[in-house]
């Protein structure tokens, strides 16, 4: 997984799977980078082949700590249709802004 | 009158949904594509019908049993390859002789339901979901005393139960025993197949869910194809294998849900427990009289 802030903008990247496995590791490096207060968080999701439920539980803690702050906008970037086939089975495609490039 | 049925083998387009079974006998509003094929050409006064099967013949088999369901004589003959409708008449009416069903049933490709030929069932799975929606009027074949039309567009079969505020809207088709909870919408165009459970509060619009199918809690099934764990979305022809079964899985992968959620199942489970217990208390009167009859007498 790479992290990089520039310009204010968060961008998580390089996410082959987001699984119980490393869900736990996703939302601690992403707390840490959110205390540079950047205003666009993106989570590029186009290299994730495998999603289950605590990888939803890690976006949803993101949108949460997010939401909570008010002043930054979350976006979920280019997720493979098999991700956005989850996200709609769980409704969670209503919470993100999904953008694909 | 005779009659010659070929079952599609491979199609690659909407291959997902011969995994389990061959496309003959993928379950389709209860039955299945041949059953209804073999309804219609009873209906047209076939009396044999020959079966070419090249995938999975035995399932197949199982499903026509010997026809007389029908009042036929079916033959299912195992194939190497699907024939063509040219290679078939070669093989089993080389000499065009009289006593057969008049074109097109009597040499019939089962790529479509009997009278839908404008509607190809595996061309895309978008086909497949039109197609089934367009059948559901004429599923409803006289013998099938058990499906109800219990408000326009909406069909119910025997032993389902929908929670008073669930929400169903036209056209559905919810087979039998299927459960649907509190809260949750079926429609506009949902087929549910027998056995399935929809959880509270869950949306199935515009989709197919497979027979013995869970539906999550609070789970939206939108424009899909379900069938146990396996989820196609018919309009972007994506495919999903969901792995967290409290979403969307086969109920017979997780047993335990069956008595929680039927009344029946309940009851069932209850039953067990009785005759479990009746079973311990039996084995301890029959230790006890042992132990009586082995007393020493003096």
């Amino acid at each position: 997984m790479t992290i990089k802030n520039e310009a204010q903008v968060l961008t998580i990247s390089d996410i082959p799977e987001l699984t119980a496995v490393n869900a736990g590791a996703f939302r601690e490096q992403v707390t840490s980078a959110l205390r540079e207060s950047p205003t666009v968080i993106e989570v590029e999701l186009s290299r994730t082949r495998f999603l289950d439920s605590s990888g939803l539980g890690a976006l949803f803690a993101l949108y949460r700590s997010v939401g909570e702050s008010g002043e930054a906008t979350l976006r979920l970037v280019n997720p493979r249709p098999e991700v956005r086939q989850l996200l709609e089975l769980t409704q969670m495609q209503q919470l993100f802004e999904i953008v694909q490039r | 009158m005779k009659s010659v049925l070929i079952c599609p083998a491979t199609r690659r387009s909407v291959s997902h949904l011969a995994e389990a079974m061959p496309f003959a006998t993928v379950p389709l509003l209860g039955e299945c594509l041949i059953t209804f094929w073999l309804g219609h050409l009873a209906s047209l006064g076939a009396r044999d019908v020959i079966v070419l099967v090249a995938d999975r013949a035995e399932l197949v088999r199982r499903a026509v049993g010997d026809g007389r369901r029908w009042g036929l004589r079916v033959e299912v003959v195992t194939v190497g390859s699907e024939p063509t409708v040219g290679e078939a008449a070669a093989r089993c009416r080389p000499f065009g002789e009289p006593g057969w069903l008049p074109a097109p049933d009597d040499l019939v490709v089962m790529n479509h339901l009997p009278g839908c030929a404008a509607l190809p069932l595996f061309e895309s799975y978008a086909g497949w979901c039109a197609a089934l929606q367009a059948w559901i009027p004429q599923a409803l074949t006289p013998g099938r005393v058990r499906m109800r039309e219990l408000h326009p567009g909406i069909w119910v079969g025997s032993g389902a139960r929908v929670a008073p505020r669930a929400q169903l809207h036209a056209p559905c088709w919810i087979g039998d025993h299927v459960a649907i909870e509190t809260d949750a919408v079926i429609g506009p165009g949902a087929i549910l197949e027998d056995r399935v459970v929809v959880g509270e509060g869950a949306r199935v619009v515009q989709s197919v869910i497979g027979p013995d199918t869970f539906v999550g809690r609070l789970t939206a099934v939108v424009e899909s194809i379900a069938a146990g764990s396996l989820l196609i979305n018919w309009r972007s022809e994506s495919v999903l294998r969901v792995p967290d079964s409290f979403l969307l899985c086969s109920l017979g992968d997780m047993p335990s849900l069956v008595p929680q959620t039927h009344l029946a199942g309940a009851a069932g489970a209850f039953g067990r427990t009785v005759l479990r217990w009746l079973k311990r208390l039996r084995a301890l009167f029959s230790r006890s009289n042992c132990a009586a009859g082995t007393k020493p007498s003096g």
